[in-house]
């Protein structure tokens, strides 16, 4: 993209102020965290998609960076620096740049560098609360510069998680799925694995190493992959240790026992991943899918309906919002809910903002407890395109 | 700009002879102009054509920006260098020498990692255990992202190499690698087994042409006759 002109530096420059007056109306203190970040912490947080579109480099220390590919990282770390570890509350609002990788032709609303305006709200216990005030300051904001035909898209992570943990079955299977959750096709594969009998799975395995395997013995297993190596010339390396190669068999042996999953519990996961349309009626729609799994889906399933109450109270539209439980499956550090504003000119490809629920986060990026978060940022320039009713 | 077609080949070691023999085959002779060591060249009786003779890895950026509107190198180079390979570049014709697999290779001492899923399995724990993601060595860093996105295993790292790669897990500096290899030879002697689905891309030379570059009409008939005798 050329460098951008003086008319649409100034139209830029004026929506963030009427945007960050709202932000700052709400309770929100303007921070102005580092563009230039540690490359590790964002690495490890922010899912390959994103990863692979980072801008990376070495100084000439040697130490790696990268320019910051969103500024909700580098504003949990701007409040962990802030209070270390101390239980702290904080709404922060921002305008920065923001900087990804993008392929050649990815067009005008895909640009590498783009201002994002955005709050986060961190260490509130009130969860839908928080949530729903999240998304009315965003779309406050939105409208403040000028937006007037939107749609809001919505979806929770919460419930997946709620599901997965009502169903019976062995834990590492509950790991394996939340882990694999953000790939749709690996999710869907290990699915129809656990719906098999896991003999299969167990074929890799050298049937000698197998048979002295004791799946309940860590110690005898142990001896087992040291005698499988010795006797196969083959050396010990690099950083996993025996024990970590010994239990990984066990478990895979101890999975082989396990019945697998039922079809009608496949049947249930894929009918919940396939709901979407008007959130009300989504939300009726798995109080109906759920009801026989008793108590445990109650509560996430109350807290979606209280966070659509709070939003009408709010002044978000609900009513036109549409729900989709496959929603928010691109991004990887969210926890629950998850919110995206899309204009019929740039369609879903291109929303407008997004944001979500991030209670994991801060730990991830160094703290030393999960800390209930959640925040929503404009991509400015999409914003502004829409708005003046032209092309970016 | 010259009317002239440049042909980008390579400039040493058996990939050059290769290609210089190739190009014999078909009737073309390909020579150095002036200076014995210098990068110029010609093909004998085609003055329409300019031959440059430059490192492989150098060849898909000159094919990817259009400064060479043919070239000869490993596909493996083209599609690490140019993310939109197909939109810039077209492989003519697979030449059938300079064979090398690119392959993910786990340390044989995994016993229990045979495939991309077991690999993917183990992914969490290892980060648990050792409070990181396990660390892939390479030099094919584009490949290596769209291979393992493809596989659904997103829990790792890069770690870029620029030479013995295969060594970076003996020495601790990484716990697998991508690379290449044409016997698994190299593989073996460092203690290392390609996954059983961890064959990314059986490479070889290819002659490939740029979209991108200036086609003039003397290029282009130059190409025509390139290709002509090729048997194209």
């Amino acid at each position: 993209m050329a460098a951008e002109t003086a008319r649409k530096f100034e139209a830029l420059e004026a929506q963030a102020q009427k945007i960050m007056q709202v932000f700052i109306k709400a309770g929100h203190e303007a921070v102005s965290p580092a563009i230039l970040q540690p490359a590790g912490v964002f690495l490890d947080v922010i899912g390959e998609s994103l990863r692979a579109r980072t801008y990376v480099f070495t100084d000439p220390d040697g130490d790696e960076l990268c320019l910051r590919p969103d500024l909700t990282v580098p504003t949990c770390r701007l409040h962990i620096e802030r209070n270390g570890d101390a239980p702290a509350k904080a709404r922060y609002c921002y305008n920065g740049t923001a900087f990804r990788f993008q392929p050649v032709g990815a067009g005008s609303a895909h640009p590498r560098e783009f201002r994002q305006s955005g709050i986060e709200n961190i260490g509130f216990p009130e969860r839908e609360r928080t949530d729903a005030q999240t998304v009315a300051t965003i779309i406050d904001a939105m409208r403040a510069a000028g937006l007037k035909n939107f749609k809001l898209r919505i979806g929770d992570l919460g419930l997946f998680r709620a599901l997965i943990k009502a169903i019976d079955m062995p834990d590492r299977w509950r790991q394996m799925l939340t882990h694999l959750f953000w790939r749709p096709h690996a999710f869907r594969a290990e699915l129809q694995r656990l719906s098999r009998p896991a003999e299969e799975s167990l074929k890799s395995i050298p049937p000698d190493l197998r048979a002295a395997i004791a799946p309940t013995d860590l110690a005898r297993s142990e001896r087992a992959v040291v005698d499988y190596l010795s006797s196969n010339g083959i050396e010990a390396m690099g950083t996993r240790s025996v024990t970590e190669v010994a239990s990984n068999l066990m478990w895979r042996l101890a999975d082989a026992k396990s019945d697998p999953l039922p079809p009608e519990t496949v049947a249930l996961i894929e009918r919940y991943l396939a709901i979407s349309g008007p959130a009300k009626a989504a939300g009726a729609c798995f109080k109906d899918l759920l009801r026989d799994r008793g108590s445990a889906m109650s509560p996430v399933i109350d807290a979606y309906h209280r966070r659509l109450q709070l939003m009408t109270e709010m002044g978000v539209d609900v009513v036109h919002a549409e729900f989709s439980a496959e929603f928010g499956r691109q991004l990887e550090y969210y926890t629950g809910f998850v919110f995206e504003i899309v204009a019929p000119e740039l369609g879903r490809e291109s929303p407008l903002a997004g944001g979500g629920r991030y209670d994991d986060l801060m730990r991830t990026v160094g703290g030393k407890r999960d800390v209930p978060a959640v925040g929503g940022a404009i991509h400015t320039e999409r914003l502004l395109s829409v708005v003046q009713g032209g092309a970016a | 700009m010259t009317e002239k077609l440049l042909l980008a080949v390579p400039s040493k070691g058996r990939l050059m002879e290769q290609t210089i023999e190739m190009f014999a085959k078909a009737g073309l002779t390909l020579r150095k102009t002036g200076n014995e060591r210098g990068y110029r060249g010609e093909i004998a009786g085609l003055d329409t054509v300019e031959v440059a003779f430059i490192s492989a890895s150098e060849i898909a950026w000159y094919l990817k920006t259009g400064r060479a509107h043919m070239g000869v190198t490993g596909e493996d180079l083209i599609r690490e260098q140019i993310s939109d390979a197909d939109e810039r570049v077209t492989f003519l014709k697979p030449l059938g020498f300079g064979h090398a697999d690119v392959v993910v290779a786990v340390p044989d001492y995994w016993i229990d990692v045979r495939t991309m899923a077991e690999l993917d399995e183990i992914a969490a724990t290892f980060r648990r255990e050792h409070g990181r993601w396990f660390r892939v060595a390479t030099k094919y860093i584009n490949t290596t992202r769209r291979f393992f996105a493809a596989k659904g295993v997103i829990d790792y790292r890069i770690i870029e190499s620029l030479g013995a790669t295969e060594g970076a897990p003996a020495a601790g500096t990484a716990d697998l690698i991508v690379d290449i290899t044409s016997t698994g030879a190299t593989l073996a002697a460092n203690g290392l087994r390609i996954l059983d689905d961890g064959v990314i891309l059986k490479s070889e030379a290819n002659l490939i042409a740029s979209k991108v570059a200036n086609w003039s009409p003397g290029a282009r008939q130059a190409e025509n006759e390139i290709m002509q005798a090729l048997g194209l």
